[in-house]
């Protein structure tokens, strides 16, 4: 079922327009400017969903276990480091390299797969711009308004045309 | 590039939603409103193939190239829409189908191979058809715009050559029906985005074959060079589309 998945991310990236979508639910604690920690959680549309469950849900409890959480970690999460997890924080308008994620956990909530993980850094929000998007525009990742839970200052989620593909970016103010 | 900007942005969206909506509706089929709620799940595909279809892919840019470099009608491009759209849902269809029915223990081990090989195939055709396409420019070219015979062999080969990849969208939705337990519901809603997908594909070869006409009067009787030029592009493509499979 890995190899089908993989296989859809091929294909789809010929065939290049969005085929699963994720919404992105970040969540920061900014104090005097900065944050140490940037929280995400990727919610999977339903349909993918479905498609990833059958694979790693193997006792079909609609729970992911521990080992099922580590099983998801390394064959369906870690994939996502060659794609910068589609995530690009941009510190004065230049890209940063992608830090390493931490504390990932899997979870199924109303038949959507959930990836939460976070990244640490010394992140000084006021220049910092958090993009996501796939440049192969297989997958759609979106972030609404709604979605952000930012404390310690104003955050705006906005669309980004990036040409190839549509993107979303959040602004601090 | 303002107005792509939102049309693109329209576009997402409305697949976004569509995605969620089929999903749910799937879900809540049960035995007290399945006829409903099926007529409304095939009624939403077909809308999600047509959106769906409208992105880059699909085979439209063939399409498009193809009825650039040939005189053609407007039937023929509706008939080679919904050729490419059924072979594109049928090859979905057996693939998916086949994962669970029929290689369900083999599959994991072989897929690769498989996928490779229909691409492969697609692409070989698509470099083909472009070679035909240049030869047949440059016969055009030679006999001075006499009307030529062709034959429909290049279009199916077209239709095939762009359907055989089965399209991953279709993939998505008949495996989530086949997981639910809804088979019948899984090919209807492969037939219904087919017909959808058809629509839009059918629509650029119609824009391509309107574009041909236009620049055909405008170039007077050098449409060779026309010709000539989007039979490169197909054999651009094709080449492209295998050396992605060698990656």
């Amino acid at each position: 079922m890995k190899k089908y998945f993989i296989y859809l991310l091929f294909v789809s990236s010929l065939l290049a327009h969005p085929h699963t979508f994720i919404d992105v639910y970040p969540t920061i604690k900014i104090e005097n400017g900065k944050a140490k920690k940037i929280q995400f959680i990727w919610k999977i549309d339903e349909m993918t969903s479905s498609i990833l469950i059958l694979d790693v849900d193997t006792d079909g409890d609609e729970k992911i276990s521990s080992k099922e959480n580590e099983f998801i970690k390394n064959n369906y999460f870690t994939i996502f480091e060659d794609y910068h997890f589609y995530t690009y924080i941009r510190v004065n308008g230049k890209v940063i390299p992608f830090p390493q994620t931490k504390n990932f956990k899997a979870t199924i909530e109303k038949h959507r797969v959930c990836y939460k993980f976070e990244i640490e850094g010394d992140f000084n929000m006021k220049n910092t711009v958090i993009e996501v998007g796939d440049t192969d525009f297989y997958v759609a990742l979106v972030i609404k308004q709604e979605f952000l839970n930012v404390q310690g200052m104003k955050a705006i989620a906005t669309g980004v045309d990036n040409d190839f593909y549509y993107g979303y970016k959040v602004e601090f103010k | 590039m303002e107005y792509y900007s939102q049309f693109m942005q329209y576009l997402v969206s409305y697949q976004y939603e569509l995605n969620r909506y089929i999903a749910t509706t799937i879900r809540s089929l049960d035995d007290e409103n399945s006829l409903m709620t099926s007529l409304a799940i095939l009624g939403i595909a077909f809308l999600y193939g047509l959106v769906h279809a409208i992105g880059p892919g699909h085979g439209k840019a063939l399409v498009a190239l193809y009825f650039t470099s040939n005189k053609s009608d407007y039937k023929k491009a509706f008939k080679m829409g919904y050729l490419i759209s059924i072979i594109h849902a049928f090859s979905a269809l057996v693939f998916t189908f086949g994962i669970f029915f029929i290689l369900k223990t083999m599959f994991r081990r072989n897929f690769d191979q498989f996928s490779d090989i229909a691409m492969q195939i697609s692409a070989v055709m698509i470099i083909s058809v472009g070679m035909y396409l240049i030869y047949e420019a440059y016969k055009s070219r030679k006999e001075k715009e006499k009307k030529l015979i062709k034959s429909n062999k290049s279009e199916t080969a077209v239709a095939f050559s762009a359907g055989i990849v089965p399209c991953p969208g279709v993939m998505t939705i008949v495996l989530f029906c086949i997981v639910l337990g809804h088979y019948t519901l899984a090919i209807l809603s492969a037939i219904s985005m087919s017909i959808g997908m058809g629509l839009t594909i059918s629509v650029a070869g119609i824009l391509s074959i309107a574009f041909n006409k236009k620049a055909g009067s405008f170039m007077d009787g050098k449409t060779y060079i026309l010709e000539m030029i989007g039979g490169s592009l197909v054999l651009l493509l094709g080449t492209f589309l295998f050396l992605g499979t060698m990656r």
